[in-house]
């Protein structure tokens, strides 16, 4: 199988007073194309600063990153942006769409940056809004103007808009109900179906059940490995696979 | 430490770069209005008071020509009755002298004195500066001869009379209220005794002068005191030629261009302090607003309103009071170089002194204006209630239409971020502007007076009429010198113009333009309102006079000469800076009426055939014209003059202040753009930081991000460059003419240069852009992890 990134002794240090905290020790880590690859962890584990030292968003203090071949951790931050607007795809918790721009305008700033032609581009925006379930009449509200769900779904859309080699997402349901948190995740499933490579990091094993491949971080560690296969809608083994897999893990 | 004095010092230390931007505004508004002031209320004054030091008195007398019965007592006899006391001198005076001074010659009359002038108990003379090592042969010159007449001790400076040329060494500067500025008409100098001698002894025939310093009652006016002593005097002899200033006209002559020029910088000043106040409640407001999560954080611990609101006030009063301290004390450091070259125009000795009011004043505006501006801002915290302010305060998202959408505009892509940036922060485009349209007013007035006092000197301010040279004959050969002039071919539009004083009601004397044909008169600007007179029963006077007198176009007014009298009719306003704006002007028709016209001499008044944009070529070219008149008719000329040479001298003065004041002015609109563009991207950078953190996470670069933010600034740059350029060029007339109207310049009509206008425009827009990008630094300091995880 292909791999899209590869780390080698990735290691994140912060330094806080003087005092240093290791987040990160020594990952060596593949994360391969077609994957929905999930991130658990306890809080304060160091699984959102391994997703973006992945993403290049945050630099690792030591150890290499390499995304499809290209070495990142050297690359300056100019670059770094460069970089991540066609690899790179991401979803937060807290969705951080820019409200003063339109629905449509959000997904089209980031299209912008990799696609010239604004009418292919608007038709792909649009053709990607529908397949999150994001009504026409919605396009040209305001972040502000739609619920927490659509929020996220548009930021899904946004994510995807560039065809990224991979998308991050962080706690994408973190900040939803149950209800809506569902229908991100089903969005997420649905692309990653299609061939959309996928990292998530969740604390939320109903999340999790959605990735085919479970990694758990540890004190800064992958502390434990766990292949679930593709997602199959009502597979009960796969539940307590995971959380068996999860109890060996102390969870 | 009390809690208001700890949440101040977090204030201060958490809010560093704002209390900076905030306080050098402080520091220039307090220091323009301190220089402004000081220049109005402690530079200007001081003409008045040496005047007063040296016993000037209320004005003089001076009496020339034929002197036989001016004795003394006669003297006392004709003025006791209207003066408490008077001192009278002897001393020489050479009318029409023409003296090298600063790049050019002026055509002045000299008085000179023994060094008796230094112990006078009035009209006192006093010594500035001086080489005691000269001990023969020297001359003390006014002062101002050596601010702006180019003249240092040791130089030589030569006399001529009748083909003797009389040589001096310059020994020192003195200080005299009569006589020490060019302005006034008059020159006063000292030599030593024994050249004084030697020059008595070869001019005092024709020369002597007897001089009348007097200070009046209470209640007797100086213009009728005048006219009636000169009617009196010439009454004891005919042939005496009477002269004579009151003291405000003498301090107005010194004082008026550079108040002129002063007075504009006030204009110019006023609304960069405008700006700078507008500035500073927009960035207090901000503050307040940048910070209401912590101020609502400090509220849920259990900080009162009151107590936020006291920190608040006394850390801007701090920051206010400290700033205007410090503005003040920079006005007083300053001060020297504006007042050295203000005082090269009012030839007064003038050192910065303290001045209670000039200091109390900006210091209690900038922070009386910070505290009101504060308290009314920060009622807006002690009413919000802890939890909304935890959110950041109530924010109302209200987008009512989404400008310049991606997928319709055909903008590229940075420009339609900024043009989005553009549309969501109309405070701060408002701001921008207007601050960048005040600069650009600012910048313009400043291009006027340089155009106008440096470029091309507008010599209509300071003669009614000009020409290229004049030529003056005895009456006996007026006629011969005309036809002369004439028939030369390199001579153009003789005018007949002499000048004479006249009287208005026994009341006021009006230095009168008598015109033999006004339609030759070149300055079509100096009749603002109605027109110049074309019959012999019409006169134009100065605006400044009409006010004075009530008078209005189609009244009478009653001018006397001697002892004839004639009502003319008022046809139009003039417009001079010249006499203390009391001047008027009839046709020599008019004039018959009260004088003998065919009995004066001829003053012709002419413009060069081909003039050259050389002004070296053109002095040559009058003083040929000038030298060969006076080879031909010798001793019938009596005066000549050559308006190009006399330019240099009569605007070296100006040259200085406003070549200054572009500096100084176009320098502070950089640093109050500078500062203003930094405060407000300071807090747009804060409002949109999450905005920031997205784009960077999405791809976008801190230089295009720098680029949209600066870019966003320039729809409102170019406007305003647009709007204010037009609106300056049209403007700055009719606004400085507000000012002005007080010195006489009723309808100013300065030029002022469209490149020029287009340059400032241009400039400040280029400017602004690269200052904005400067400041839009800070958006490379924004990580877009940081920002994430901090949410």
């Amino acid at each position: 199988m292909k791999n899209i990134i590869e780390t080698k002794k990735l290691c994140k240090t912060f330094s806080n007073g003087g005092v240093q905290q290791h987040v990160l020790r020594n990952i060596d880590l593949e994360i391969y194309e077609g994957d929905f690859t999930i991130i658990m962890g306890a809080s304060g584990a160091g699984k959102s600063t391994l997703l973006y030292s992945l993403s290049g968003m945050d630099k690792p203090t030591l150890g290499s990153v390499s995304f499809c071949g290209t070495e990142i951790t050297k690359m300056n931050t100019d670059e770094l942006a460069i970089f991540r607007r066609g690899n790179c795809g991401f979803v937060f918790q807290q969705v951080y769409l820019v409200e003063s721009m339109s629905v449509l305008d959000n997904i089209m700033a980031a299209g912008l940056l990799v696609y010239k032609d604004k009418k292919v581009l608007s038709k792909k925006a649009g053709e990607l809004l529908k397949a999150v379930n994001i009504d026409e009449t919605l396009w040209n509200k305001f972040p502000t103007q739609i619920s927490g769900g659509e929020a996220q779904r548009v930021g899904i859309a946004r994510a995807l808009i560039n065809d990224p080699a991979l998308v991050f997402a962080d706690e994408p349901t973190g900040a939803l109900n149950s209800h809506t948190g569902k229908a991100v995740l089903d969005t997420l499933t649905k692309f990653n179906e299609k061939g959309q490579s996928i990292i998530m990091v969740t604390h939320d094993i109903t999340s999790a059940r959605r990735g085919n491949r479970i990694l758990h971080v540890k004190d800064g560690e992958i502390a434990g490995e766990c292949n679930l296969g593709k997602y199959v809608t009502g597979d009960k083994d796969r539940h307590q696979k995971l959380s068996d897999f999860l109890a060996t893990m102390g969870w | 430490m009390n809690k208001t004095l700890l949440l101040t010092r977090s204030n201060l230390r958490k809010n560093r770069g704002t209390s900076i931007g905030l306080f050098l505004l402080m520091v220039i508004a307090t220091c323009l209005i301190g220089i402004s002031l000081l220049i109005f209320m402690d530079c200007y004054p001081s003409v008045n008071r040496e005047a007063v030091r040296l016993n000037g008195g209320d004005g003089y007398i001076s009496i020339t020509g034929d002197l036989d019965g001016f004795t003394d007592e006669k003297i006392t006899e004709l003025i006791k009755d209207d003066t408490d006391k008077h001192y009278t001198y002897h001393d020489l005076k050479l009318s029409n002298q023409p003296v090298k001074f600063g790049n050019g010659e002026v055509v002045i009359s000299i008085d000179i004195s023994d060094d008796a002038a230094f112990k006078r108990p009035m009209n006192r003379f006093e010594v500035i500066t001086e080489d005691t090592s000269i001990s023969e042969n020297y001359v003390y010159l006014p002062y101002q001869f050596n601010t702006s007449g180019g003249f240092k001790t040791g130089d030589t400076f030569e006399l001529t009379n009748s083909g003797r040329t009389y040589s001096y060494k310059v020994r020192g500067f003195l200080n005299v209220v009569y006589g020490g500025c060019n302005n006034t008409a008059l020159f006063a100098l000292v030599v030593d005794n024994d050249s004084y001698k030697k020059l008595w002894d070869d001019t005092h025939d024709e020369y002597e002068n007897i001089n009348i310093i007097y200070d009046l009652k209470d209640g007797v006016k100086n213009g009728k005191f005048r006219i009636n002593a000169f009617n009196d005097m010439l009454k004891v002899n005919p042939g005496a030629v009477i002269e004579g200033y009151d003291i405000d006209g003498v301090i107005s002559n010194r004082t008026f261009i550079g108040l002129i020029i002063a007075v504009s910088f006030l204009v110019a000043t006023s609304l960069i302090i405008a700006a700078v106040a507008m500035m500073l409640a927009n960035s207090i407001s901000n503050y307040i607003k940048e910070n209401m999560k912590t101020l609502g954080a400090l509220k849920a611990i259990g900080y009162t309103g009151k107590d936020i609101k006291s920190s608040l006030v006394v850390w801007f009063f701090f920051i206010a009071v400290l700033a205007s301290i410090i503005g003040i004390a920079t006005a007083y450091l300053v001060m020297p170089v504006f007042a050295s070259i203000i005082i090269g125009q009012m030839g007064v000795p003038y050192s910065v002194t303290f001045n209670l009011p000039a200091t109390i004043i900006p210091v209690a505006f900038v922070v009386l204006f910070t505290l009101t501006v504060t308290v009314i801002c920060a009622n807006k915290v002690s009413k919000i209630q802890p939890i909304v302010a935890l959110r950041e305060g109530v924010e109302s998202h209200n987008f009512r239409k989404n400008h310049v959408a991606l997928d319709k505009t055909s903008l590229s892509l940075n420009m339609s971020l900024a043009m989005k940036t553009f549309f969501g922060n109309m405070k701060q485009n408002v701001i921008t502007f207007i601050v960048l349209g005040f600069m650009i007013f600012c910048c313009v007035i400043s291009l006027l007076l340089y155009e106008n006092f440096s470029r091309k000197p507008k010599l209509d301010i300071l003669a009614t009429e000009i020409c290229a040279g004049v030529v003056a004959s005895d009456h006996e050969s007026r006629d011969e010198v005309l036809d002369y002039l004439e028939k030369r071919s390199d001579v153009t539009n003789i005018r007949e113009i002499i000048n004479m004083n006249v009287y208005y009601n026994d009341e006021e004397s009006l230095f009168c333009y008598i015109v033999k044909d006004l339609s030759k008169f070149k300055n079509t600007n100096l009749c603002y309102k109605g027109r110049l007179p074309s019959y012999d029963n019409e006169i134009a006077v100065s605006g400044s006079f009409a006010k004075a007198y009530g008078l209005n176009i189609g009244d009478e007014v009653k001018i006397d000469y001697g002892d004839n009298s004639f009502k003319y009719l008022i046809t139009g306003f003039i417009q001079t800076t010249n006499n203390g704006g009391r001047e008027a002007i009839f046709s020599y028709k008019a004039a018959d009426h009260i004088m003998d016209i065919d009995s004066i001499p001829g003053w012709y008044w002419f413009d060069l055939t081909n003039v050259s944009d050389d002004v070296e070529k053109n002095i040559e070219e009058v003083n040929r014209i000038i030298e060969e008149c006076e080879d031909k008719y010798d001793n019938h000329i009596i005066s000549t003059m050559n308006f190009y040479k006399m330019i240099g001298g009569a605007m070296t003065t100006f040259q200085g202040i406003s070549v200054m004041m572009l500096i100084v002015m176009c320098s502070i609109s950089v640093v109050v753009i500078a500062l203003i563009l930094y405060l407000l991207i300071k807090s747009l950078v804060y409002h949109k930081r999450r905005d920031y953190g997205i784009y960077k996470a999405l791809g976008y670069t801190s230089g295009s991000l720098m680029l949209q933010t600066a870019m966003s600034f320039m729809p409102s740059v170019i406007a305003s460059a647009i709007v204010f350029s037009i609106v300056s060029y049209n403007v700055a007339n009719p606004y400085i003419s507000l000012f002005m109207r007080s010195f006489g310049l009723m309808k100013c009509d300065f030029a002022i240069p469209v490149p020029g206008v287009i340059a400032i425009g241009a400039g400040l827009t280029v400017v602004s852009f690269f200052l904005a990008l400067m400041q839009t630094r800070r958006i490379r300091k924004i990580e877009a992890y940081n920002m994430l995880v901090a949410e």
